[in-house]
């Protein structure tokens, strides 16, 4: 079956996230499509597959308009997404999870004969030795893909959309994977999936679409492509205006030096300096190890090495020691980790200082004092003072979160994802602050996915890959072009040992 | 600012109650039966203002009424094993209430350690530590009632019935926890520490709060104010047996929520406690000073009025 | 009544020391009794405990296990254990409740093994070789005779009840007929549920609501204890006396000395398992005929005979 998006436009509220996307998966070939996060890639691929429905533009099967009632209509019609994150019960069986929601029946009765022949049927095709009655809990991170497959074709698949397939199966694991994707090209399934790991894409794909701010930038036969082609194509874009211009020089004082920092199951080695007035930048994919290690940096995490501040040895077994020390950390997960929603402005703001407004009592007024001046200060718009800030904006919460760390009045501030999620003008009211805080002496670490946001602010980059720092950039080898090749393992300073 | 009838709720209905019961019975406001109603709440009431921490901090306890009840045992035994060589006198109740809060401590500590350190779900390890307590009284007392001696008895018996002005020791008791209890929950670190933790705990542990600690403490701190209830309750009748604070863990709950404090965690309110505490003492009491309602079925009564307090907060919360 | 099974079991005990140990393979008897909740269970405990510790000192052949449940479900199980895992040869047994145990006990008599019941019947007749019963109505009638004979011009009372079951239906019922058109009236009556807590509580209310009560039938020794302690609290001298019941040793004793509030007591022995279980071993290892129906009567005791029901290990 061919599937066809023909001038796919997206929008949430007032942002467009996709305009005119037109991609054509066709049976019997794999396409790849790649991009950067946020470029697009998981709504085009949920549009495919009737989780979302286009703002504007087609979805065709085999030339034929369809408007997919949800994902479970798609999947009747043959076009089936398989999830990043495994959509499997785990405490169930294989069988039972090839046929959840689906199960056959013999009058009011579970017709377990027919289904178990089923299921092996599927698995053989796939080449897979997983036994029927093994607990999915139980089974290897390939099976699960391949019972993932197996559940896609038992519904007749003859669309499969995979969202990173190979991001959580080792390099031998993803071999197995791809002999599979063998197997189903040549039975003239269209196939599409998603991938960071571009020699896997060269590697697999007979197509590539390259996606960037929600267009499609490229688009072509795989063998017409080379790796920096790809990597080319989904960056390259002009940094704009957003970022003020330094007004301070970096000063020359260490106020931070971390040297061999290492969280189990997440990041190894880790070394790096961070001088007074400074804004180090981190990259990396998600899934790199960045906010792990910021996270053992700072006592949140289980973590070895050490950590010297102004040249002395300090010790961070939790947030708080970090933070008596002056070390502040903003998570990127503002809604789950940085603010309680159910709370007003000020139980939030004072939550991490609270101390000092507690003498015997918490001095609310002196609360409300400190609220009125986060409020001023950083331009925090809120409909009234009581309200919870779970009906704030993101870019409200953004400023909340920001003031309350910067509360505790920290030399250093660690910023995970400073504006995921927020609109541009707000962006900018950040970036204006993030330097009006290294002019005002302090140091700030900045961990972004988006790599222009790292290359508009930092001073220098540190690219992490795989746990480990891949390199390290300066002055004019900020690019993004080198950030990628660095980030994916095409360049080797140091990348080549992971 | 608006009047907010999500926080009258439960004040109407405690009014509510008490024009009912003056209906019923021309001797329900008299000072004695009020002085009854209330030293009899002050139990349960002081364990409640706890048990409204540890519900605040996303914590549960289902030990306290067998925990209450080992501890009654315990202070008992300790203070007829001490008689002979201390004589019944003053500091001898000196000694059984060092020993009554020394246990609430402990068997505090405990539960909080097995929650927070060894990482086990609070109500199985409240339901685990409740069936320790109570089989723990039980062999105490050889499977009958542990007495306390009978002079002691008249010597600590002024601890439940005797009182300043008029008032008696349970209700000053009773009353100066739930105070102390609002001023931390409201005013102090510890009150928005507990109420961020139940709301939130990677928030709280992202902002630094010391998860751990904070949900110790509220277990600490309750299984003090059990040990506190104890001390009000063994003067009453100098006895402890495996039948004491049955159900109280489900009492202490259930003022807790009537009063308004959110079960899975996250915010809490001491006054609304009390006076959840004073709506299932006085059901208790209307229903023994009324007739024409079945014994039977005062169980039911009960059950209803607990359900519709809920109900109606929730439905004023909505609408307001 | 009493004095038939006292004699009956001499009897019976004498045959089993004068037969001594046939060397026969080791029999299991299985006790199933409610945990010790309250001060009378914790006497049965009490007595169960000692007869067994007794008996397997004189009857090497016999095995005991004893299993107390704190709910019928829980007793069930214990039974069902006990019939599956202990392949017992006699099941003594206290019911919970009727309904519910009637069913696995039956399955234990079909087994062919001995069954003796205690004190509450089950629901289907015939079940059991012996049946050793307390005399509930028995109870409340004795209770209720006192209560005439102590307010001759009769009064008002207030009557605590135990928990809602069988056992207390009776005794109310008893209690009421035995008091029919004496005079004397029951002017509210509740559950304090035999348990210290609840009792004062509620003869806290009753005392707020009626001003004059001339005595208080509290039909259970532990109730009495808190009914005392509130009158005591309250400083009312209107009430002459509370009648308890079931022979708390502690209330026997104030008894014995003449207290004035304590006048009597009604027995409701707690070792009438110990009873059951002997004449059950007894039944196992001769001949004696020991089956049928064995009631223990309640008796009253007042300061005369007090002494006779005094029994300084019981816990109870």
């Amino acid at each position: 079956m061919k599937l066809t998006l023909s001038g796919i436009d997206r929008r949430f509220g007032d942002v467009q996230v996709l305009f005119d996307v037109d991609l054509v998966l066709n049976p019997g070939e794999v396409h790849a499509l790649i991009g950067e996060n946020g470029a697009g890639k998981s709504t085009t691929m949920k549009i495919m597959s009737g989780y979302l429905a286009p703002t504007a533009g087609q979805v065709l099967l085999d030339d034929a308009p369809v408007t997919f009632a949800g994902s479970q209509d798609a999947e009747a019609r043959g076009v089936v997404l398989i999830h990043q994150e495994f959509n499997l019960a785990e405490q169930l069986t294989v069988e039972q999870n090839v046929f959840l929601g689906h199960e056959l029946k013999r009058g009011p009765f579970l017709d377990k004969r027919a289904m178990r022949a089923r299921t092996r049927e599927l698995l053989d095709r796939l080449n897979c030795q997983v036994s029927l009655d093994a607990r999915v809990r139980d089974i290897s991170n390939p099976d699960k893909q391949m019972v993932e497959i197996a559940k896609a074709l038992g519904r007749e698949a003859r669309v499969l959309v995979m969202d990173e397939p190979t991001a959580v199966l080792t390099e031998r694991e993803a071999e197995v994977l791809f002999e599979q994707v063998d197997r189903l090209r040549a039975e003239g399934v269209a196939l599409l999936f998603t991938s960071h790991k571009l020699d896997e894409v060269k590697r697999i794909s007979d197509r590539v679409t390259v996606m960037r701010d929600g267009r499609v930038v490229a688009q072509a036969a795989t063998a017409e492509m080379s790796e920096d082609d790809m990597a080319t194509a989904m960056v390259g874009r002009d940094v704009s205006s957003l970022y003020p211009a330094r007004t301070r020089p970096v000063g020359e004082e260490v106020v931070l030096s971390v040297r061999g920092l290492s969280v189990p199951g997440h990041a190894a080695d880790v070394s790096f300096d961070l001088r007074r007035g400074e804004i180090l930048g981190i990259a990396g994919l998600i899934g790199s190890g960045r906010t792990e290690t910021m996270e053992g940096l700072v006592g949140l995490r289980t973590a070895t090495g050490r950590i010297e501040m102004h040249g002395r040895e300090v010790r961070f077994d939790r947030p708080r020691a970090a933070l008596a020390a002056g070390v502040a950390y903003l998570t990127e997960d503002r809604k789950a980790r940085g603010l309680l929603l159910a709370k007003g402005m000020r139980e939030n703001l004072t939550l991490q200082s609270l101390s000092d407004f507690t003498a015997f009592l918490i001095d609310e007024r002196a609360e409300d004092r400190a609220l009125d001046r986060a409020i001023a200060d950083f331009d925090i718009r809120a409909p009234h003072r009581k309200v919870e800030v779970g009906n704030l904006s993101g870019g409200n919460q953004q400023k909340l979160l920001l003031a309350k760390t910067m509360l505790a009045d920290p030399e250093i501030v660690v910023i995970d994802e400073p504006t995921r999620g927020i609109d541009i003008g707000t962006k900018q009211q950040i970036y204006a602050f993030i330097h009006a805080l290294v002019a005002d002496g302090k140091s700030v670490i900045v961990i972004s996915s988006e790599m222009q946001e790292v290359i508009g602010l930092a001073d220098r980059i540190l690219v992490m890959r795989q746990g480990r720092v891949a390199g390290e950039l300066t002055g004019d080898e900020i690019g993004e072009d080198r950030i990628v090749r660095l980030a994916m393992g095409l360049d080797g300073m140091r990348g080549a040992a992971a | 600012m608006k009047p907010d009838l999500h926080v009258l709720g439960p004040i109407l209905a405690l009014v509510a109650l008490i024009l009912v019961g003056a209906a019923m019975n021309s001797n329900f406001l008299s000072a004695a039966n009020v002085t009854n109603v209330l030293s009899r709440s002050a139990f349960i009431g002081i364990i409640a203002v706890g048990m409204t921490f540890v519900i605040t901090a996303g914590g549960l306890d289902l030990s306290v009424g067998s925990m209450a009840a080992f501890i009654a045992g315990l202070m008992i035994l300790v203070m007829n094993g001490l008689l002979p060589t201390m004589g019944p006198g003053w500091p001898l109740v000196g000694v059984g209430v060092g020993a009554a809060i020394v246990a609430g401590l402990i068997a505090g500590f405990l539960n909080g350690f097995l929650v927070t350190t060894m990482r086990i779900e609070a109500f199985i390890v409240t339901l685990g530590t409740m069936g320790i307590y109570r089989s723990l009284v039980t062999w105490l007392a050889d499977g009958g009632t542990l007495s306390l001696d009978f002079g002691m008895r008249t010597v600590i018996r002024p601890i439940y019935y005797d009182g300043i002005l008029g008032i008696s020791w349970p209700i000053i008791v009773f009353a100066l926890v739930a105070v102390l209890g609002e001023i931390v929950m409201r005013r102090g670190a510890f009150g928005r520490h507990a109420a961020a933790v139940g709301s939130n705990d990677q928030v709280a542990r992202y902002s630094s709060v010391d998860v751990n600690r904070v949900r110790m403490l509220t277990y600490v701190f309750l299984g003090l104010l059990v040990g506190i209830a104890t001390i009000m309750y063994v003067p009453r009748l100098g006895s402890a047996s495996s039948s004491t604070g049955v159900l109280w863990e489900l009492e202490a709950i259930a003022a807790v929520i009537i009063g308004g404090t959110m079960l899975k965690g996250g915010f809490g309110r001491i006054w609304g406690t009390v006076i959840g505490v004073l709506i299932l003492s006085l059901i208790d009491n209307i229903l023994n000073l009324t007739d024409g309602v079945s014994p039977y079925l005062n169980g039911a009564i009960q059950g209803v009025i607990i359900i519709l307090a809920v109900i109606l907060q929730r439905e004023r919360k909505a609408g307001g | 009544m009493k004095h038939l099974t006292t004699t009956l079991l001499g009897a019976a005990l004498a045959t089993a020391t004068a037969l001594p140990a046939f060397a026969q393979e080791t029999q299991v008897i299985g006790v199933s009794i409610p945990a010790a909740t309250h001060g009378w269970a914790g006497g049965m405990n009490f007595h169960a405990q000692e007869a067994i510790d007794r008996l397997e000192e004189v009857y090497p052949e016999l095995d005991f296990v004893l299993a107390t449940a704190s709910d019928p479900s829980k007793q069930v199980n214990d039974i069902e254990d006990m019939l599956a895992t202990r392949n017992i040869s006699a099941l003594v047994v206290l019911p919970f409740e009727s309904e519910p145990l009637t069913g696995p006990v039956k399955a234990v008599a079909d087994s062919g093994a001995w069954v003796t019941v205690v004190d509450r019947g089950l629901a289907q007749e015939g079940i059991e070789d012996l049946y050793v019963a307390g005399d509930n109505s028995g109870f409340g009638r004795v209770s209720g005779e006192y209560m005439t004979g102590a307010l001759p011009d009769g009064g008002q009372i207030v009557a605590l009840r135990g928990i809602p079951t069988t056992i207390d239906n009776e005794r109310v019922e008893g209690f009421e007929q035995a008091i029919e058109g004496s005079g004397i009236e029951i002017i509210d009556m509740e559950h304090g549920n035999w348990n210290r807590d609840d009792s004062f509580t509620v003869m806290q209310d009753f005392l707020s609501k009626h001003d004059r009560i001339d005595a208080v039938w509290a039909s259970d020794d532990d109730m009495a204890v808190g009914v005392l302690a509130a009158i005591e609290a309250a400083g009312r001298d209107d009430v002459q006396f509370v009648l308890g019941g079931a022979g708390m040793k502690e209330m026997i004793a104030r008894t014995r000395d003449g207290d004035p509030m304590i006048p009597a007591n009604v027995t409701y022995p707690p070792a009438m398992i110990a009873t059951a279980i002997e004449l059950t071993a007894v039944g196992l290892t001769s001949s004696a005929p020991v089956s049928g129906t064995f009631t223990i009567g309640s008796v009253l005791v007042t300061q005369e005979n007090a002494e006779d029901y005094y029994f300084e290990d019981s816990p109870f």
